[in-house]
């Protein structure tokens, strides 16, 4: 028996060429070192690794001698017994031994099958150089980010949208469709936000006013009040021509399913918290700019003007007034000189004057009521709670603490003429003088014997007693002196002389509460200008039928148009869309507005009824100083006092 | 007329030459001609948003946001085929240098177009996903074109006029030698010797690769133990040192190789995913806007 090692090359053609060398002895060493029987040049091999021996020829025995052990069919071993004839693979390293029986030889063949180096392997240079071997490829990137997409974005909505498809209203949690929320709701709707099918019912179907209605009950289900009556070629008449752009983006409209004149038209939604946005002026003036030469043509004439911008195109104002004493309302046509008459004599400038009687006398109930050194507008005037309307001036609250009526104190009592009842004012008049009689002289008084002679006395008595039987008949010139020139119903209303079949009249008043019927012009919003900012001609008018409502002059001061057009220099300019003064809905509402624009009432108008005025007393008593303890203003009857 | 032709093209030729001769890079393509299309689009788009009155404000669902929505969207599928028309022989007017020029500077647009068209009204859905994911392969695309401008130059100084299979045959160079020169040492010296032989050029992760730093480097470590050794032969340990330092130089060059390269082209693993996933959201966000019409 003996060692052959064996050695295997291969040629550039592929041929293999075989060596076999005998090796001397029964124990073969093999190692790195050149000592070694078997020398294998590898650092992975120990310099004296293993010795390899054989007793009888047929059983092999390997064993590791400096700790490091090799491989033998697959595990690691420190020694290991081979049968010649089965053969055995043992691993050294980055080598192969081979062990096998040929005849009495035993063969061992050893082969290199590592690489050298981890840097000699192969390498592939187009993915070993390029960030291909440590990333993911961009393929299959693309494909998980699409997919992942669509699968979140696309499917996961549509599947939202198509499980509640029949629902009512959505449950609460997450719905995969908030993920297409293009903006906001407004906060009206902010509760819609998980649900958008409330609004969205059909896909690819633009929201319906159908939509709107189903909760929006009652609420202006018309279009328009102004316009619901009109014929349907008049109101298409009335759109402006539209130009090459509105034509293009009326047919994508069209293309696209998109129909004009719904709800959301005007009330757009998605454009963020908050409230909803007041509808802008375009919707107004797409129509109504150059309307009614459009309508004319057209065949529709109307009476109404153009209107565009309030900044630079707006007709004049148009109040109601009466042009006549007794006169129906009518809306006053443009231009100056319109007078309104309410049936009362009133002259502002007198009242508003800063010095002279009537300031001074103001000036002498401050403290009391609400006066200033002078009086103010809103000492008489009075506004609605709606802030539009002015609430008329009525005589015991807002004139009576000056104009007073009173006649007669009974016990402490005043007694005062019935105010808007002329019949009962000479009723109390003829019942006063009927039952009081003349003040008594006080020489017709005591019990004392008079001496015959004393003539001024006798006169006195005579006059008294002549008084006293004539004093029922003074009743008709009392009556007549109040309600003539100089009397106290005189001062401020128009009389009418009894005539047959009938008695003392007084013309009526109509005090008009609300004169701009088209606009809401807010009282409440412009509480910070004083009144005569806006009634320029009130300080100056000598007649009430001067008309003292504003015009579009006064507006334009501060008011411009949406845009911030205007043709007047204005310094704090307040940008009004249509929709800031005109209601579209016309449903007797003051056209909304978001309520952050809204300007805050911060102060209620103060309205408590004065006390201790006209009738009350007469039930409650006199509660403290009241308007009739007024004592320094002669009363109107001075004769009366004074035993007539 | 013959000759009036003749002349005209000779002139074409000369321009092409003179081109040819400055490197007139995608950039540069026809004098900034993409760059002088694009700015203009950009400024014609601002213009024209401060111009516009759109009620009751500006946003993707006036027709002024669904105009530039569609030129965004067009553009986006046009700027995605550049990945198909590079992977097309072509030899026509459309040159592929043309082509590349358009769409970096178009893509750039994309950011006023895109940008407008929102209206810059953003939140947290589907339509600001897609917008983001456009902003995130603008960016990337724009981290790509200026890596493009500026680091070939660095590219080829490392390389110092060797192939990268060059730098790999240098490696295995010094890993033979080393290998025969490492045989004297004690079995303590070899294992380091070993371990530096048998790691790949190649490890290391992403991060690795784009920062140049390899920490756990077997042939540094092979390096510093040796250094410090004492054990076997000094003659041969010195060349195996000489041996690890060579290496080390070698491993560097193409280390570095491999990070110019990896930062040339990790953009496109954000840019090529990203715009196939901004085409699903994209969708998406049409889809949406039809369907909650």
């Amino acid at each position: 028996m003996s060692f052959i090692l064996r050695r295997i090359s291969t040629t550039k053609t592929g041929k293999q060429i075989i060596r076999d060398t005998p090796l001397p002895g029964d124990t073969i060493t093999l190692g790195r070192e050149g000592s070694n029987v078997i020398h294998v040049a590898d650092l992975a091999v120990n310099p004296h690794h293993a010795t390899i021996s054989s007793t009888d020829g047929r059983h092999v025995r390997v064993a590791a001698s400096e700790g490091l052990g090799f491989d033998f069919n697959g595990r690691s071993v420190d020694a290991a017994e081979v049968d010649g004839a089965a053969g055995a693979e043992l691993r050294f390293g980055g080598h192969r031994l081979t062990i096998a029986r040929e005849g009495d030889n035993i063969i061992l063949l050893v082969e290199r099958i590592d690489e050298l180096s981890q840097s000699s392997k192969d390498v592939d240079e187009a993915k070993a150089f390029s960030l291909q071997g440590v990333m993911l490829g961009k393929r299959m990137g693309a494909w998980a980010f699409g997919l992942l997409m669509l699968l979140a974005f696309l499917i996961g909505p549509i599947w939202a949208w198509y499980s509640y498809k029949n629902v009512n209203e959505r449950p609460d949690g997450y719905h995969a469709d908030s993920a297409w929320l293009s903006g906001p709701l407004s906060s009206a709707h902010a509760s819609l936000k998980k649900d958008c099918q409330s609004c969205h019912v059909e896909p690819f179907v633009a929201v319906t006013d159908k939509a709107c209605v189903g909760c929006h009950t009652g609420e202006h289900k018309t279009m328009s009040m102004a316009h619901a009556n009109a014929p349907t070629a008049m109101l298409l008449a009335a759109r402006h021509p539209p130009g090459v752009g509105e034509r293009i983006l009326d047919g994508f409209a069209k293309t696209f399913n998109k129909p004009q004149g719904r709800c959301v038209d005007c009330h757009t939604e998605h454009e963020g918290a908050g409230p909803m946005p007041a509808t802008p002026q375009k919707f107004c003036a797409d129509c109504h700019d150059g309307m009614s030469a459009r309508l004319k043509t057209a065949g529709h004439p109307t009476t109404l003007a153009d209107a565009a911008d309030f900044g630079t195109s707006h007709p004049e104002f148009r109040p109601l007034v009466r042009p006549a004493p007794g006169a129906k309302p009518v809306r006053a046509a443009p231009g100056k000189g319109t007078v309104d008459y309410n049936g009362l004599k009133f002259p502002h400038d007198m009242h508003l004057q800063a010095t002279g009687g009537v300031a001074r006398m103001a000036a002498s109930f401050r403290g009391r009521y609400d006066f200033g050194k002078q009086l103010e507008c809103q000492n008489c005037h009075r506004v609605e709670a709606d802030g539009v309307r002015v609430k008329p001036v009525e005589m015991e609250r807002d004139c009576a603490m000056c104009h007073s009526l009173a006649f007669e104190t009974v016990g402490g009592v005043t007694r005062t003429l019935r105010h808007g009842e002329p019949d009962q004012v000479v009723a109390d008049l003829t019942a006063y003088y009927r039952s009081t009689p003349p003040v008594r002289p006080l020489q017709l008084g005591g019990m004392q014997r008079r001496r015959p002679g004393a003539y001024a006395e006798g006169q006195v008595y005579n006059i008294y007693f002549r008084e006293v039987a004539v004093r029922p008949s003074r009743a008709q010139d009392a009556v007549r002196a109040v309600f003539s020139k100089g009397g106290a119903c005189y001062d401020c209303h128009t009389i009418f002389a009894p005539q047959a079949g009938n008695s003392w009249r007084v013309m009526a008043v109509n005090q008009t509460p609300r004169f701009l019927e088209k606009g809401w012009f807010d009282h409440d919003a412009h509480r910070e200008s004083d009144c005569a900012d806006c009634h320029t001609a009130a300080p100056a008018s000598k007649a009430s039928t001067d008309l003292l409502v504003p015009g579009l002059r006064q507006c334009r001061d501060c008011h411009v148009g949406e845009g911030g057009a205007r043709l007047v220099k204005v310094e704090t300019a307040t940008e009004s869309p249509c929709a800031m003064c005109h209601e579209y809905h016309s449903d007797g509402g003051k056209p909304w507005m978001p309520p952050r624009q809204r300007k805050k009432n911060v102060a209620a108008i103060t309205n408590k009824p004065l006390r201790a005025s006209y009738g009350v007393s007469m039930i409650t008593g006199t509660g403290g100083r009241g308007l009739y303890d007024v004592t320094w203003r002669t009363p109107v009857l001075h004769g009366a006092r004074r035993g007539g | 007329m013959a000759s009036l032709f003749q002349r005209r093209r000779t002139k074409a030729t000369q321009t092409e030459r003179v081109r040819e001769r400055r490197h007139e890079g995608f950039l540069r393509y026809a004098g900034f001609r993409w760059a002088k299309i694009s700015g203009g689009l950009c400024l014609l788009i601002i213009v024209s948003y401060a111009l516009v009155d759109v009620t009751p404000r500006h946003s993707g669902g006036s027709w002024y946001g669904y105009t530039l929505g569609a030129i965004g969207a067009g553009l986006i599928l046009w700027l995605t085929a550049l990945g198909y028309r590079k992977r097309k022989m072509t030899n026509d007017a459309w040159s592929l240098k043309a082509w590349t020029s358009a769409h970096v500077y178009l893509g750039l647009s994309l950011i006023v177009i895109g940008t407008w068209h929102t209206g810059f009204q953003l939140g947290w859905n589907v339509h600001t996903l897609a917008w983001v994911l456009m902003m995130l392969v603008i960016l990337s695309g724009l981290y790509g074109v200026i890596v493009y401008a500026t680091l070939p130059a660095a590219l080829s100084n490392n390389r110092d006029e060797m192939t990268q299979m060059q730098m790999l045959e240098a490696i295995r160079a010094f890993d033979r030698q080393l290998h025969s020169a490492a045989q004297p040492l004690t079995p303590a010296d070899t294992a380091p010797v070993l371990a530096a032989l048998g790691e790949d050029p190649f490890a290391g992760g992403v991060t690795a690769r784009l920062s140049g730093r390899y920490p756990d480097c077997a042939t540094a470590a092979a390096l510093r133990t040796l250094s410090a050794s004492h054990g076997s032969d000094v003659e041969a340990r010195e060349k195996v040192v000489g041996l690890l330092k060579q290496k080390q130089a070698a491993l560097a060059r193409l280390r570095q190789h491999l990070r110019i390269r990896g930062l040339l082209e990790i953009w496109l693993y954000v840019h090529v995913p990203l715009t196939f996933a901004l085409i699903a959201a994209l969708s998406a966000h049409i889809i949406s806007v039809f369907f909650y019409w």
